[in-house]
């Protein structure tokens, strides 16, 4: 077991440090993205060896992230540091509710099999999968603007993080206002909870249709396999049945197929972050680089490249867990270790 | 001595082949018959390409041509007669300037698919075949970009080809998309390459690329084609996400779905003293995007369900 842990954390680093590499040479090296840069005509070497050693000495997580609005509210601001945390709040909440619903509606569709509701159920989650993060964001905004103007409706505000709040919208978002304050203590945990619920819900609903859908058919599955007839022949309550012996059975590769899937979550999570004025890593990402949208006078491509391997970091822990929680929930792996 | 032996089995191998292979294919189709669901989603997800690929046929006067009279701009959707779906602030009918969106999505999701396809299936033969560990190497590095969120990616890739042609988004998309097709083909391969009509195949004085080419290739046949529904998929969604980010082409010079949601959502066109844009000018596009998405979905599940050995 340790070897196997030592063995992945080996592969890890060296496979982190290469990604370092390679999307290091990839932004720096181009002459286009250094056009407003203050790095422009410094020599790649250098620079590599400042960011590396900035990630040891945590320097390279103290850059100031300061998407333009924010200059005019300078107590709004963002640093990166911050915005790794928005965004691991908002994947930490959105994981708690495509793990719970998902094994909620699979357990639902596949007791009542060919019913409304698993027909329902299948219908819905099929929708939710086709509709791209990004689109269901846009939707949801703007039915809170038409529903509730710029305060979002009833508790949940239209877009913002406890204590800075976009004005606009979407793709117009990325100004900061003044707005109502953070609180702190357990004030601020409630206005956190107000805020993150709509994201983390538009961002975990298509994941939810997607791992609530292969749930729903690996416990047909299992409730077809001999171990489940005898558990019913031993006259358990079907409920038991299918808690304790089926969705025990289908457990582990359902765990492990939605941390595997944690990557495309991450990449999700930077548009729905973005649409709803997080202010986490993907606002960095998309305000940070060229493109039509972009309002900041520089390119930070220090800020992008630590967004990349922070992405590379996260996908090499999910698959890492993906991995340890078959073994960890399968007795049949456990022996074989 | 040897063949004497292998002889009939061989024989009656070479003559159950054509017929059994015949026969699964009448069985997938048999099959596909019986989801009725399926099929339907099939006949709107053909009638969507054709639509798409026929723009310059069913819309000809294309994508900026512009009506600016008082009484052309903003018109809400009526669903029937001349002005199906809308028009938007600078009088383009949304109908119209969909299709085209639709168009040029469909070009860079179904060629960066097809070129996927053939990448992911040359790299997955070789890995599964030879095995060792040329295949352990490229087998990790799959599982890491597989893994890697794709559109953290694009964003990088898209944003230093700039200006981005639909081709060079093409490219880019296969780049990384044909990892997919590669890990299910190359299970496909190794599982059969222990099989004894390889075994057959070799005695018989096959090379190494008719092996793969006439007797392996074949069989991942099935599962290509349903990866190649969920890659058309993946890269239609992140196709749309860094349109809509604008990071790919620009709506004013190649429409897309992505690039038509966003400029019909954000308020940049009604920048110039026109209106803001209603809802429809980016529910055009959306839904035909949507749309497209669950055919994709509901196409591929039903095929790989057809497909199942299991269910035999």
């Amino acid at each position: 077991m340790l070897a196997f842990v030592v063995r992945r954390a080996v592969l890890g680093v060296i496979v982190l440090w290469a990604l370092s590499i390679a999307s290091f040479y990839a932004l720096f090296s181009r002459e286009r993205l250094q056009v407003y840069s203050p790095l422009r005509g410094h020599s790649l070497l250098p620079l590599y060896w400042t960011w590396l050693k900035g990630v040891f000495t945590g320097r390279t997580f103290d850059l100031i992230f300061t998407p333009a609005a924010s200059q005019l509210n300078p107590s709004a601001r963002t640093t990166f540091v911050d915005s790794i945390g928005h965004t691991a709040v908002l994947l930490s909440v959105t994981l708690v509710l495509v793990l719970l619903f998902a094994v909620g509606l699979a357990l639902v569709a596949a007791s009542r099999r060919g019913s409304g509701a698993d027909i329902g159920v299948r219908g819905i989650s099929y929708l939710a999968w086709a509709v791209p993060p990004f689109l269901l964001a846009l939707l949801v905004q703007k039915l809170l603007y038409t529903f509730g103007g710029d305060h979002g409706v009833g508790p949940f505000p239209i877009a913002g993080w406890p204590g800075s709040c976009p004005i606009g919208l979407g793709l117009d978002a990325g100004s900061l206002q003044n707005c109502p304050a953070a609180g702190s203590g357990l004030t601020y945990v409630g206005n956190l909870f107000r805020y993150i619920t709509l994201p983390a819900a538009t961002l975990a609903l298509g994941f939810i249709g997607l791992h609530g859908r292969y749930l729903r058919s690996a416990l047909l599955e299992t409730l077809q396999a001999p171990f489940v007839r005898t558990a019913e022949a031993k006259g358990l309550p079907q409920r038991w049945v299918v808690l304790r012996h089926a969705l025990r059975a289908s457990l582990p590769t359902f765990l492990s197929a939605v941390l595997s899937d944690f990557g495309a979550i991450f990449g999700a999570a930077m548009a729905v972050d973005f649409m709803f004025g997080l202010n986490g890593l993907g606002t960095v990402l998309v305000s940070d680089f060229p493109g039509p949208n972009s309002d900041s006078g520089f390119v930070d491509t220090n800020s992008v490249q630590t967004v990349i391997v922070i992405a590379g970091a996260v996908v090499l822990l999910a698959s890492f867990l993906a991995e340890l929680s078959v073994v960890w929930l399968d007795p049949r792996m456990r022996e074989a270790e | 001595m040897n063949a004497a032996a292998e002889g009939p089995r061989a024989n009656s191998l070479v003559e159950g082949l054509r017929p059994r292979r015949r026969g699964a294919l009448r069985l997938v189709l048999r099959r596909l018959g019986r989801q009725p669901v399926t099929l339907a989603a099939l006949a709107v997800l053909v009638a969507l390409l054709v639509v798409g690929a026929l723009a310059h046929e069913i819309a000809p006067e294309g994508w900026d041509w512009i009506n600016l009279s008082d009484g052309g701009r903003n018109l809400s959707p009526t669903f029937a007669g001349g002005n199906l779906l809308g028009t938007d602030n600078i009088g383009r009918s949304v109908l119209v300037i969909t299709i085209w969106g639709l168009h040029f999505s469909e070009q860079v999701a179904v060629a960066g698919a097809l070129l996927a396809v053939a990448i992911g299936i040359a790299v997955g033969a070789v890995a599964g075949y030879y095995g060792g560990l040329l295949d352990a190497v490229l087998m990790r590095f799959v599982d890491f970009v597989i893994g890697f969120p794709l559109l953290v990616v694009m964003y990088v890739a898209l944003a230093f080809l700039t200006p981005v042609t639909l081709w060079k988004a093409t490219l880019v998309f296969a780049l990384s998309l044909w990892t997919f097709v590669a890990r299910v083909v190359r299970a496909r391969v190794a599982s059969l390459r222990a099989e004894a009509f390889v075994d057959g195949a070799r005695a018989a004085g096959a090379s190494d690329l008719r092996i793969l080419v006439r007797h392996l290739l074949p069989n991942t046949a099935g599962a290509v084609v349903v990866s190649l529904t969920s890659v058309i998929g993946q890269i239609a969604i992140v196709e749309a996400t860094v349109e809509f980010f604008g990071f790919g082409i620009v709506s004013a010079i190649t429409p897309t779905l992505g690039n038509l949601i966003a400029a019909g959502a954000s308020t940049g066109i009604g920048a110039y003293n026109f209106p803001a844009a209603g809802w429809w000018v980016w529910g055009g596009p959306a839904i035909v995007l949507v749309l497209l998405l669950v055919c994709l979905n509901v196409v591929g599940d039903g095929l790989d369900a057809a497909l199942d050995p299991r269910r035999r």
